[in-house]
């Protein structure tokens, strides 16, 4: 399998002197392609500030990120911007969708970013919808679907790039427990079907029970990181 | 489309706020408009009486007459003239006119006046002189069969001299070879009133008042109406190649001082305008700002997802600019029945106001392409300078803080 995502004693500090917290400390990983991972760990281990890290969101204080083999740590503003458009799909814990576009027009504003003719666009959104089974509700607002369904648009923006990742920071932790798995299933679905490389923030046991690899974090360093059989 | 959508969906989220913002941006295009059109309508009209009374769009004179006039300084080439003016596209109408000083005599009453020399057939075509007439007839080219030239007088030489129609009227002047000129005129009209600019002047038919004059078929001044007033100027310009020896003066130079408190004036109730603007502006820029403050969440998301900050700039400026759009709409749909209403009816002053001597009693507007346009770009301006820093900080959100990352 090839490696899609490599970090090297990556480190990130917040604040200074006495209040400074070491978010991140030499944290050293590679995610193969295709992988479904979770990265756990309690309140303030550092998930999310690994995960803004590998998605270029944060800029980390030293160390390498590299995704595909092109190092992301030395990139500026825009070639970021233009480096998450094309190859990391993020998912949100708060689903963040656009609340004055529909669900249909949150999947297709990232495709209108990369400059797809508007044809393929709409082929596409019909797709996606059909994909994260929204068939029916793509003219509904995010503010008229229920949170299930608007993780699932948002599963289905993160996927309309064709990125080569795709992020979660915590995307059940805002679902009942029903709802929840049912999103993991759309996306675990996702992950065997098209090979797609998925990697969670997590305290659902859930998505622990159904990843293949599972990476625990403690005091912003790596503690465990075990692979398993799906 | 769907960014447009986007800016247009925004809009409508704060209704209220977008409402007040956009009233204010179309409050700010109506006073803009009307103020233009007052300012173009009242220094139109004042344009129009003096252009249209006595200097034309455009005068040509010989030698610096305008400066120091001289009985002498006379234009003789007028056939060759006449030809150049007749020919051009841009001139409407044009007339020769002769000027001299003397003293009027009547009974045993005596008043200095100025005769003005003026072509019988051309000169109504070119100013209003006999609209004018508020007694008697105009007067034509031929003497009675007495031998006698008709003149029209102004209302301040018939009230000096207390002449009326049919009585005689006797001028004493210098001939332009150096000789008395003195003859007898009888009255045919009463022109202007006590307040005309010309209420001390005697109209002579040309000829008359050349051979009064001894100026032969000379004269002292051509003023020329042109086709379209605004381009009077260029077409000066252009008659002056053709004419070099001459003195060809667009209206803004023979009442210089009129064009530049007229211009003063202007600039002045441009600034006071641009204040205004500005002030509306100031709480546009405001909510603006709030908007992009409300949806900090929301950009830190479009950043995430790869909106370069360019494309957050162009969204911000897009939303201002299509409020702006609407708002001029507004604006223009209010302001064309008042525009109208100024245009062609007009606000009774309770005063007449003098203007460099010219009165004017109805305060009337102008309704043309600039008075509608130019606060539409004002306005477009002012939004797209606004739009920038709300649309730069918004485009500088980082993902990690709008986030709550830490």
């Amino acid at each position: 399998m090839n490696s899609v995502i490599e970090t090297k004693k990556l480190c990130r500090f917040f604040g200074s002197d006495e209040t400074r917290v070491n978010a991140l400390q030499d944290v050293s990983l590679t995610i193969e392609e295709g992988e479904f991972t979770a990265i756990i760990g309690p309140s303030g281990s550092g998930k999310t500030t690994l995960l803004h890290l590998i998605g270029g969101l944060d800029n980390p204080d030293s160390g390498i990120i590299e995704l595909s083999g092109v190092n992301i740590a030395d990139m500026s503003g825009a070639e970021l911007s233009d480096f998450r458009r094309d190859h990391i799909g993020f998912i949100f814990q708060s689903y963040n969708l656009i609340p004055v576009l529909s669900a249909a027009e949150n999947i297709e504003y990232i495709m209108l970013l990369q400059g797809v003719p508007a044809g393929e666009r709409a082929k596409q959104v019909r797709e996606m919808l059909h994909m994260v089974g929204l068939d029916d509700l793509g003219d509904r607002r995010p503010a008229q679907l229920s949170g299930g369904q608007q993780q699932r648009v948002a599963v289905a923006r993160a996927m309309a790039s064709k990125p080569d990742i795709i992020l979660a920071d915590e995307p059940t932790a805002n679902l009942d427990s029903k709802t929840g798995i049912s999103l993991l299933e759309v996306m675990r679905g996702l992950n065997q079907t098209q090979n797609m490389t998925f990697i969670f923030s997590t305290h659902d046991e859930k998505i622990m029970d159904r990843a293949t690899r599972l990476i625990h974090l403690h005091d912003g360093k790596i503690e465990r990181n075990e692979r398993k059989q799906a | 489309m769907l960014i447009l959508k986007i800016a247009f969906r925004n809009i409508l989220r704060q209704k209220r706020r977008s409402l007040l913002t956009g009233l204010s941006m179309a409050g700010g295009y109506i006073l803009c408009s009307l103020s233009f059109s007052l300012i173009e309508g009242s220094y139109g009209n004042i344009i129009d009486m003096f252009t249209l009374d006595h200097t034309g769009h455009i005068q040509i004179h010989r030698d610096n007459y305008l400066r120091r006039p001289k009985i002498y300084k006379t234009i003789n080439n007028r056939e060759a003239l006449e030809t150049i003016l007749a020919n051009s596209e841009h001139v409407s109408s044009f007339s020769p006119r002769v000027f001299a000083p003397a003293l009027a005599y009547a009974g045993n009453k005596t008043s200095p006046v100025r005769v003005l020399g003026v072509d019988v057939e051309q000169e109504p075509k070119t100013s209003r002189l006999a609209q004018k007439v508020q007694k008697g007839d105009y007067f034509d080219a031929n003497p009675d069969n007495d031998g006698y030239f008709k003149a029209m007088i102004g209302q301040g030489v018939a009230d000096i001299l207390h002449l009326d129609i049919g009585d005689e009227i006797v001028l004493i002047s210098q001939g332009a070879d150096g000789s008395i000129a003195n003859d007898i005129f009888i009255i045919s009209a009463i022109v202007g009133n006590r307040t005309s600019y010309d209420r001390l002047g005697v109209y002579l038919p040309l000829g008359a008042a050349q051979m009064f004059l001894s100026l032969g078929s000379d004269v002292h001044e051509y003023a020329i109406i042109v086709e379209n007033k605004d381009d009077n100027k260029t077409v000066a310009e252009i008659l002056q190649d053709e004419m070099p020896e001459l003195d060809v003066s667009p209206w803004q130079k023979i009442e210089e001082t009129f064009y530049r408190t007229m211009q003063a004036d202007k600039q002045a109730n441009g600034f006071a305008l641009g204040i205004i603007i500005f002030i509306v502006f100031v709480g546009v820029l405001n909510t603006v700002l709030m908007s992009v403050l409300e949806r900090t969440r929301e950009f830190g998301v479009l950043r995430a997802i790869g909106s370069r900050p360019l494309e957050i700039i162009k969204m911000i400026f897009l939303e201002t600019m299509l409020l702006a759009s609407i708002s001029i709409s507004i604006g223009i749909v209010l302001s064309i029945p008042l525009i109208t209403w100024f245009t062609y009816v007009g606000l009774l002053l309770p005063e007449p106001i003098d203007m460099s001597g010219i009165e004017f009693q109805y305060m009337t507007g102008e309704f043309s392409w600039y008075v509608f346009t130019t606060p539409m770009w004002l306005i477009f301006a002012f939004s797209a300078v606004v739009s920038i820093p709300p649309g730069f900080r918004a485009a500088h959100i980082l993902p990690r803080d709008a986030l709550g990352s830490h």
